[in-house]
């Protein structure tokens, strides 16, 4: 369709424009996060809150990394590894079957499984609480991963099953030819040539998991189990909260989150365009 | 044995969609079948069956002397190429070629041996550590052929394999094809298409589909036969219509007489003209329809017996040839096929005459009645 040159030069500055108050929306929070970490807890209180800080003090990660952070650190790890290990097998293999399975049924058990999307995981909480203490888990990380997995199979499902259905029909054909069963199809055809959308369901997974709150709050309750979303918690008592002290661990938790999304952007919005655009 | 045979063969899509009807064909060892046809005739359908891609049909398939319906694709010795090649994109060419055989758990040396004989046939050794992204359509398609010839099939398989490939390239690859035909003369070769040009090239045998109503009428099958067969012989319309470009014309008339040399026609424009087959069976007066290939009309300097003479409409110069447009009375106009530029001009009146012997007559139905003479 064509554009008016009006159109075209008011697209060229609002795009821009639009660009740097968004980068400044996310942004500007992010840096006032870390600016305040290193103030102290009574700078904190008196100067402004967009005052920059007297001096590099980094007294609030010292006191954060002398706590039980490790602690957290190694259990969300575990958690988030196990988890996401999990889920991009089990949705990759559940993808395949849909996207290139015939079976009575199909499309009724994808329209499930999708529609387990919907599903708000508070009200999951007390049945899930209850299980977890029936089978002897509550208060283990291990207690987490059930939930965690069950809860990112539908969008990672959905995901992975529009992955698929693009992958050239030929090409499982192909591999019938040269003597592959479903198994040998999947872990050797489609497996490898999922990657993209492979790593879309483990980077979204990943950073959905490693923020995951509720859960953990519910599931775990020792130091010694409790994973980094928890750590603030620590820093918060009945009538005063270490403010400095909580953004260091929220800028100490979201670090790993800031440097997999750098690294991974570009594979997250390719694995979401699946089946958006024709290729 | 590397003989193929359908009998009844029948394939429908759903419970109302016949794509395949009444099939019975035999493809003889190492015999070079093409399968032609409109869109939508079922011509990869059938192709599918015999690799074992398309089951749920009826009839019976057998491959030599083995009975194939409920054999795996992988069990029944057949190798296939595909239109979009099928490389699989995150393989080395040596890997895609390689990866049959390893699945069939082929010894690593028998492996490397058969890699390395089918690269150097191919002429693709250069290329065995690129990756297919890396290759143009051509070494594609080689490559593609060269997964076919390592597994040593009994039956090679090609659905349309050249029609991603621009026209050049095309040939080039037609004459591989036939080349590798030649290197393989014990395997047998079904090969799809839609192309008439490379049916008549390569094929021993053609078989030719009907679409749509013709094929829930007569069967999927219009003709087999040697590709001058059925160019020279068609036995109905749509066959005649199908081969040759420009297409055959098509003259409406009715039918006269049986004489001794054979059928006289009336045609619509006038003339009667005398075509050698045998019209014993129609009763005069019945409709009747002439066939003449277009590069089958020769000018003529003046009207005469057994002549064509219609007003010209327009005339298209190709150098070496040109197509001159003829008024054939019909929404259809007559072409002709002349050396050089035809001496003739849109707006004048031209005579053309055929070879009797390349005349074809149809009856009201469509089906060619048999000549007087053999080929």
């Amino acid at each position: 369709m064509a554009t008016s040159p009006i159109t075209r030069a008011t697209g060229r500055v609002a795009v821009p424009v639009l660009g740097l108050f968004w980068l400044a929306v996310t942004t500007v929070p992010f840096l006032f996060m870390v600016m305040t970490t290193f103030k102290t807890q009574q700078e904190s209180y008196s100067s402004s809150v967009w005052a920059l800080p007297e001096a590099l003090d980094f007294v609030n990660y010292a006191d954060v990394l002398s706590g039980p952070f490790l602690t957290y650190l190694k259990n969300s790890v575990m958690v988030v590894v196990i988890s996401v290990i999990l889920i991009v097998v089990i949705s990759a293999m559940a993808a395949y079957a849909f996207a290139r399975m015939r079976f009575r049924f199909n499309e009724a058990l994808f329209g499930l499984i999708v529609a387990g999307m919907i599903v708000p995981i508070h009200i999951t909480l007390v049945p899930i609480y209850l299980m977890t203490r029936h089978m002897g888990l509550y208060d283990s990380p291990f207690a987490l991963i059930g939930p965690y997995v069950a809860t990112s199979l539908p969008i990672s499902v959905f995901i992975l099953t529009e992955f698929m259905r693009q992958i050239p029909k030929e090409l499982e054909e192909a591999a019938r030819l040269d003597g592959c069963g479903p198994f040998a199809i999947f872990f050797k055809v489609f497996f490898p040539l999922s990657g993209p959308g492979l790593s879309t369901v483990a980077i979204y997974n990943g950073i959905m998991l490693w923020n995951e709150f509720i859960f953990a709050y519910v599931l775990t309750s020792s130091t010694s189990t409790r994973t980094l979303p928890l750590a603030i918690w620590d820093y918060q008592g009945q009538y005063t909260s270490n403010i400095p002290a909580i953004l260091a661990v929220v800028t100490l938790t979201s670090l790993p989150l800031v440097v997999a999304y750098a690294f991974g952007q570009e594979k997250i919005v390719k694995g979401m365009m699946a089946g958006s655009l024709k290729g | 044995m590397t003989s193929i045979t359908l009998s009844g063969v029948n394939k429908s899509f759903g419970a109302n969609f016949p794509v395949i009807r009444g099939v019975d064909l035999q493809i003889e060892d190492g015999e070079f079948c093409v399968f032609l046809g409109p869109s939508g005739c079922g011509k990869s359908t059938l192709l599918r069956m015999v690799a074992g891609l398309e089951m749920g049909y009826t009839g019976e398939i057998r491959i030599g002397d083995r009975v194939v319906d409920k054999v795996e694709p992988a069990d029944r010795q057949v190798a296939m190429v595909f239109q979009n090649y099928a490389l699989y994109p995150h393989m080395s060419v040596y890997d895609n070629m390689a990866f049959g055989l390893r699945q069939a758990k082929t010894a690593k040396a028998e492996i490397e041996r058969r890699v390395q004989d089918a690269a150097r046939i191919l002429q693709i050794e250069p290329l065995l550590d690129r990756m297919p992204k890396a290759l143009s359509g051509g070494q594609r398609q080689r490559v593609a052929i060269g997964r076919a010839i390592v597994r040593q099939p009994k039956v090679f398989l090609f659905d349309e394999p050249l029609s991603n490939l621009d026209a050049a390239l095309r040939v080039h690859m037609r004459s591989e094809i036939a080349t590798l035909h030649r290197n393989f003369p014990a395997a047998s070769m079904i090969y799809v298409t839609h192309d008439q040009t490379e049916a008549m090239a390569l094929a021993d045998k053609i078989v030719l589909l009907h679409a749509g109503k013709d094929m829930l009428k007569h069967g999927s099958i219009a003709q087999v036969g040697k590709p001058l067969d059925l160019y020279h012989r068609p036995r109905n319309l749509f066959v005649a219509g199908f081969l040759g470009s420009p297409t055959m014309n098509f003259l409406p008339g009715t039918f006269i007489a049986q004489e001794a040399a054979g059928a006289r026609v009336a045609l619509k424009g006038g003339e009667e003209l005398v075509v050698p087959v045998n019209g014993g069976a129609l009763a005069p007066g019945g409709a009747v329809t002439l066939g003449v290939r277009p590069e089958h009309l020769a000018p003529v300097a003046a009207p005469a017996a057994q002549t064509l003479t219609r007003p010209v409409t327009a005339v298209e110069h190709f150098g070496e040839y040109s197509f001159v447009y003829l008024d054939s009375g019909t929404p259809t106009p007559m072409i002709a096929k002349v050396a050089g530029d035809g001496g003739v001009k849109a707006g004048d009146t031209a005579s053309f005459a055929a070879p009797i012997e390349c005349c074809h007559l149809f009856d009201g139905d469509g089906i060619a009645l048999n000549h007087l003479t053999s080929l």
